[in-house]
């Protein structure tokens, strides 16, 4: 059934793209990498490819869709036995866009749950600090962090000092393995001042079956003229509990610039905890109350290439645990058709 | 180790590099296909403003892509367009600073 629906998707895409406008390319993008993750003593290995395609229509559609490849290898009883592996596929995202204006984007498809902006702007492999999710990652995101139906987005009001972004969303329930969704609807409203570099804002989500949960929650990226600082925060609220994250990362590039030996040398710090609330069911939350610290640092390498190394260590009344991941990563990109670049 | 394993995880390493050798090439067809720096005045300053715009809108996820084509830069500015809610003027000077 997925190789009969992968099939037509990519026959979909190639037609599109080939019937696309001239003045621009349809492209293939995204990541690849290899992580390995020791947790407990326990070690994983897992290879992921992440391509994102792109197909622009004349100077206001765009379709463009993400799917995420991999495989978990471990051994049967944690850290001896033999290795097994599990292979999963997703389709994180498949969407139709049409730009109205700066003012409106109207999306229909499978789009990435807007809450909060984790799961949006900061989850793909090429863009994440840390491997490992933020705690709070299951709190407006259920059930698959995707959306079946139909989103509205854009500036509401943008002045020279300031901008107000807006998006407001229906999802509609849908249990297809490829394109698993609940019934829900929310928005996300933020400012953000360029001046400052700073954007922060509150999302909502009321989840439509079932136990019709609340989820809210609030975010901040700060980027200070003055160091070449980057920080990320958020907090999110449901009935299974709350949290928040801070996220910081200082890129030595004062010293000779961003290509020198120690300019591509990005250091990583993020705190988080959660508490624990009234449980439900599908929450992709912790156990209990839960305190983890995380380092680490990113080297940019040439060529797209990055390399990634972090410590973590979790505080749990379930037990206490280190985890350490070491991740290499790929950033790819060319024309989805040959002769697409010239 | 499983052999079915290690098969697959040597299946996807040449993946990995047969994605980089075609990127590669992409990459060097591009730098053939290059045209010559605009010497204008105004096609400079555009580039500044583009990267200045760079800095704000897109470097809060992104580094600077290596080398784009203005096409391929075209696609992924649409994108952004939606993600990042840029406007048409934004789309234009990033273009010029991406893929003068």
């Amino acid at each position: 059934m997925f190789r009969r629906s992968l099939f037509i998707l990519l026959l979909f895409l190639y037609t599109a793209a080939s019937i696309s406008a001239q003045s621009s390319t349809p492209i293939i993008s995204g990541g690849v990498q290899f992580l390995s993750t020791t947790s407990g003593g326990a070690t994983v290995f897992q290879p992921t490819i992440a391509p994102v395609v792109a197909i622009p229509f004349g100077e206001h559609w765009l379709i463009e869709s993400r799917a995420t490849f991999d495989e978990v290898i471990f051994r049967e009883n944690g850290s001896t036995g033999p290795y097994h592996a599990i292979t999963a596929s997703s389709v994180d995202y498949l969407q139709l866009d049409y730009i109205v204006n700066s003012h409106l984007t109207i999306v229909a498809g499978e789009f990435l749950t807007p809450f909060n902006i984790y799961n949006e702007r900061i989850a793909p492999i090429w863009i994440h600090n840390f491997s490992n999710a933020p705690l709070i990652e299951g709190i407006g995101t259920r059930t698959s962090g995707s959306s079946d139906g139909g989103m509205l987005r854009g500036v509401a009001v943008s002045h020279k000092n300031w901008e107000l972004n807006y998006v407001a969303y229906f999802s509609a329930l849908s249990t297809s393995r490829q394109f698993n969704s609940g019934r829900s609807a929310g928005g996300r409203a933020g400012v953000f001042l360029p001046q400052h570099n700073l954007e922060v804002g509150v999302s909502y989500q009321r989840f439509l079956q079932d136990l019709h949960l609340n989820s809210s929650g609030a975010y901040l990226v700060w980027q200070p003229n003055v160091v070449p600082l980057d920080l990320r925060a958020e907090y999110a609220h449901s009935r299974g509990g709350q949290g928040y994250w801070l996220e910081g990362a200082y890129r030595f590039s004062r010293f000779g610039g961003s290509d020198t030996w120690l300019g591509r040398l990005q250091a990583l710090a993020r705190v988080q905890q959660f508490f624990l609330g009234t449980p439900s069911p599908n929450d992709v939350l912790p156990g209990a109350d839960t305190q983890q610290v995380d380092f680490g640092f990113n080297y940019y390498l040439p060529h797209n290439l990055r390399f990634n190394a972090s410590y973590g260590r979790q505080f749990s009344s379930l037990g206490n645990s280190n985890v350490w991941n070491i991740q290499v990563t790929y950033r790819f990109l060319f024309p989805l058709l040959p002769g697409g670049s010239k | 180790m499983n052999p079915q394993i290690v098969f697959r995880t040597a299946l996807i390493f040449v993946s990995m590099v047969a994605i980089a050798a075609a990127a590669r090439d992409s990459s060097a067809q591009r730098q053939a296909a290059k045209p010559k720096p605009a010497s204008a005045q105004s096609a400079s300053n555009q580039s500044a403003e583009g990267e200045r715009l760079f800095q704000t809108q897109c470097h809060r996820c992104h580094v600077p892509p290596e080398d784009l084509s203005p096409r391929e830069a075209k696609a992924v500015l649409r994108q952004m367009r939606v993600r990042a809610n840029l406007t048409a003027e934004d789309e234009r000077l990033i273009l010029k600073y991406l893929a003068p």
